[in-house]
């Protein structure tokens, strides 16, 4: 009876993967889930692990502790009733820090945090001090008028400098 | 129409306010008569009179100001342009001017950038349009050989194709307006026949040296300075001239701007023939004309009262030819009276209360240069230190704005006066000028502001006891003014007048912080006055910690350089300071240095050595001491062999080797 259940499992599954083979020609891409989904949140998550990788504080808490224990990264008043274009802050938002990411190469301590008063669009960055700080001000001077020319209006950058990227734990 | 008329105005009496009605009450008399008198009597039975004021219109930013107005400045911060974070924060004032230059080249990045790749800033977001946002042509867009073209590379400033194109056009017959022609002509004569971008500056640099070496000759009572030789000058037979010459009738414009170019570029006999022709051609010269030949004046002539005779006469020609003088003529004439000797003096005030009558408001330049005639540099003080404070007067309270080059000049001028002058009072006014309303604009580039600060600041050490200094010290150092090595010397010396020398070690500080540490004068000086008295312990012991700091700034650096060289007054106060606070074992390290540098210790220094030896009982210690003195060849050992034995008890030994050095000592005498 054993060899029967196994025989007909081995055919059923033959079947199948005769099946999925003809859905993974170049007629169609569609896979087949075998097992069940694992619906797991993993946006903006460093999951634990042997414990040598270390950790900043924006890094450790996970989105749902933001405003609880973590502040916004980005500030601005489009997402208030009756007030639109928050989409175009979002791409704004998004270039500016892979504009600072890129300028200031491996300077970056964490995230930047883009504050926007009125017209005024202020990055506050924090950085590691690996450039002497005249290299730092030419960076400074360099984002901001090119900022303020690509999206017309004053752009100021805040900086702070740490020794070393401020570990908060190990995970 | 006259019942509907009455109507409103019955509505507006009623609604309107006292002074309405005044005013209705002498118009209507018939109609507001009724009015009036019931309406009168409440505000009559009223005791005081009520007048409401008119409507104020506040402007959009009236609010930001006057939060503004509420802030001072932070004396603990660094200056706006940068960033407030201690690693980024100058300490020396090479670092700021470091700082402050690499951002602005950063920014020359970016606008290279956005310039030579216009298409991907053209999108406008701003609402009104920002248009200094928007990237800027560099290049001439009109390509075809005409007016307009030669019009647009006018205001792009490129003089050298546009003196091309107005040939070309020339040449191809097309006749330009005189306007356009004076535009260019202008424009020649403006940037001295080349082009005003940087990146000519190496070559030009070539050429004037040949054109100027047979200048600095021609000028006799003036060597030749070194900005002279980086200026341009106005070479013979330019472009200005050449299209000067071609134009059929050159209107008074056109003499105007080759005048004012000549005078500008140092050819200034030229410029006064070029007025003679525009004499005979029976033409009428402009303001800016006659303010450059007043400027040429001084130059053309050489006695003091010649020159001011050809300025009288340009001045006569002016009110014959009914031009109205200007500010600009009223410095310009004080300019040249500075060059006239003792003629300036006598003549200022005259001139001064000439263009007051026709309502021409001296600037801070005008007073600049009063001040400059009669408070001559190096020139001894005799008795005129009313001028300044009737300076004072005249100018305290009032806010200027930038109306003349020379505005700049003015708070530096006051403040050398002072300093010579020693004019505490004064000074302190001039300082509380700088703080009404825009007059901080006027105090110069950082080059200027710095001579400033520092001219005050060795003014208040000079005059002031050491808390008020310390107090303004406080208030300047490092956020506004970095001072250099002879200011802090200044500073010593005012500390040491008032017998605070304990404050030394924090001063020590800030000139290392300020990048002075290695400064051998201000060093040495400051060990001087560390070694000179005896304090109280506790002094003693912080005069000791920096001294040993001081030490380690002789020591040779990181890269085997060696900042300070050791003298023997140097070596000697160190030891001498640390000797004071008891601290044996460093200062017994310090008379090894002395054998390393090659040089003597003092008599007294080995005095005091001893003193302190005896006074912590160690005998063999005293014998070292003889016998490193020994090796010094010095004249005293004798004495200081005599006075170990004297005083200290010797073991066999220890006598035998006195008694061997002395007679070493007396074999050598």
């Amino acid at each position: 009876m054993c060899k029967n259940m196994a025989t007909s499992l081995v055919r059923q599954t033959k079947l199948l993967s005769i099946v999925t083979s003809q859905f993974n020609s170049a007629a169609c891409f569609r896979n087949i889930h075998c097992t069940a989904a694992c619906l797991k949140n993993r946006a903006a998550r460093i999951r634990v692990g042997k414990g040598d990788k270390s950790v900043t504080y924006e890094q450790a808490y996970h989105p749902h502790d933001i405003g609880h224990r973590k502040g916004w990264l980005s500030q601005h008043t489009s997402n208030l009733q009756g007030e639109d274009e928050a989409a175009e802050r979002v791409v704004e938002d998004v270039f500016i820090r892979r504009f600072m990411y890129g300028t200031f190469h491996n300077c970056l301590a964490d995230e930047v945090v883009i504050k926007r008063r009125g017209n005024l669009l202020v990055i506050c960055a924090m950085m590691i001090q690996k450039l002497l700080p005249s290299k730092f001000y030419f960076l400074i001077g360099y984002s901001e008028e090119l900022l303020s020319h690509f999206y017309k209006c004053p752009v100021k950058i805040e900086m702070q400098t740490v020794e070393e990227k401020v570990v908060y734990k190990y995970l | 129409m006259a019942s509907s008329c009455s109507q409103a105005l019955r509505h507006h009496v009623c609604k309107s306010n006292r002074i309405l009605r005044v005013y209705l009450q002498k118009s209507w008399p018939n109609r507001s008569f009724v009015l009036s008198s019931a309406a009168d009597q409440p505000a009559v039975s009223s005791p005081e009179e009520i007048v409401i004021p008119r409507k104020k219109t506040w402007s959009k930013e009236a609010v930001l100001q006057a939060l503004a107005s509420t802030v001072n400045r932070d004396p603990t911060a660094s200056d706006y342009r940068l960033q407030d974070d201690p690693y980024l924060t100058p300490k020396t004032s090479s670092e700021f001017k470091l700082f402050s230059l690499s951002q602005e080249s950063g920014k020359n990045a970016a606008k290279y950038f956005i310039n030579t790749y216009p298409k991907y800033f053209q999108k406008d977001y701003a609402q009104p349009h920002i248009p200094c946002l928007m990237p800027e042509t560099l290049e001439a867009q009109i390509e075809e050989v005409s007016e307009a073209a030669l019009i647009e590379r006018i205001q792009m400033r490129k003089v050298k194709a546009a003196v091309d194109l107005y040939d070309q056009l020339l040449q191809a017959g097309t006749s330009v307006s005189l306007d356009v022609t004076n535009q260019l002509l202008d424009l020649i004569c403006f940037y001295g026949d080349s082009d005003p971008a940087q990146e000519n500056v190496p070559e030009q640099r070539n050429e004037e040296t040949e054109d100027i070496q047979d200048e600095p000759q021609a000028k006799k009572g003036r060597a030749p300075k070194a900005n002279d030789l980086l200026k341009a000058t106005w070479k013979e037979n330019n472009n200005a001239e050449r299209i000067f010459a071609l134009l059929s009738e050159p209107n008074p414009h056109s003499y105007s701007a080759l005048i004012r170019g000549m005078v500008k570029y140092g050819a200034y006999s030229k410029a006064f023939s070029i007025y003679t022709d525009l004499l005979n051609n029976r033409l009428k010269a402009d303001v800016h004309t006659f303010n450059a030949l007043i400027t040429a004046a001084p130059e053309v002539k050489e006695k003091y009262n010649e020159k001011w005779e050809l300025i009288v006469d340009l001045l006569k020609q002016m009110a014959e030819q009914k031009v109205k003088p200007n500010l600009l003529t009223l410095n310009t004439v004080l300019k040249a009276l500075r060059r006239c000797g003792t003629l300036g003096k006598s003549q200022a005030f005259p001139v001064i209360s000439e263009m007051k009558a026709l309502s021409i408001e001296p600037s801070l330049a005008s007073y600049n240069h009063l001040l400059a005639i009669f408070y001559k540099p190096g020139a001894p003080i005799q008795g005129q230190t009313d001028i300044l404070q009737e300076v004072m007067n005249e100018v305290s309270g009032k806010s200027f704005t930038p109306q003349d080059p020379d505005d700049a000049q003015f708070f530096i001028t006051a403040l050398r006066i002072c300093l010579d002058t020693k004019d505490m009072e004064q000074a302190y006014r001039v300082h509380e000028l700088l703080g009404v309303g825009e007059n901080w604009r006027l105090l110069g580039n950082d080059f200027q502001q710095n001579i400033y600060h520092a001219r005050f600041f060795s003014l208040l050490c000079m005059m002031e006891n050491i808390d008020v200094v310390l107090k303004w010290y406080r208030d300047l150092v490092p956020s506004v003014y970095y001072p250099s090595s002879n200011v802090m010397r200044d500073l010593l010396q005012a500390l040491d007048t008032d017998n605070r020398l304990d404050l030394i070690p924090q001063i020590w500080k800030d000139i290392k912080q300020l990048g002075h540490g290695n400064r051998q004068k201000l060093v040495e000086e400051l060990l001087t006055l560390m070694a000179r008295e005896k304090h109280n312990q506790e002094v003693q012991e912080s005069l000791a910690e920096c001294a040993l700091d001081i030490k380690k700034m002789y020591d040779a650096g990181d890269r085997g350089k060696v900042m300070l060289s050791w003298t023997a007054t140097s070596l000697s106060d160190l030891t001498s300071v640390l000797l004071a606070a008891q601290r044996r074992q460093d200062a017994w390290e310090m008379l090894k240095l002395f054998k390393a540098h090659n040089r003597v210790p003092s008599e007294e220094l080995l005095n005091k050595f001893l003193t302190c030896i005896k006074d912590s009982g160690d005998v063999d210690q005293a014998v070292e001491l003889v016998q490193i003195t020994a090796g010094f060849c010095l004249p005293e050992t004798p004495k200081l062999i005599q006075r170990v034995q004297q005083e200290f008890e010797l073991s066999e030994q220890q006598k035998n080797i006195l008694s061997d050095l002395e007679l070493q000592t007396f074999n050598s005498d």
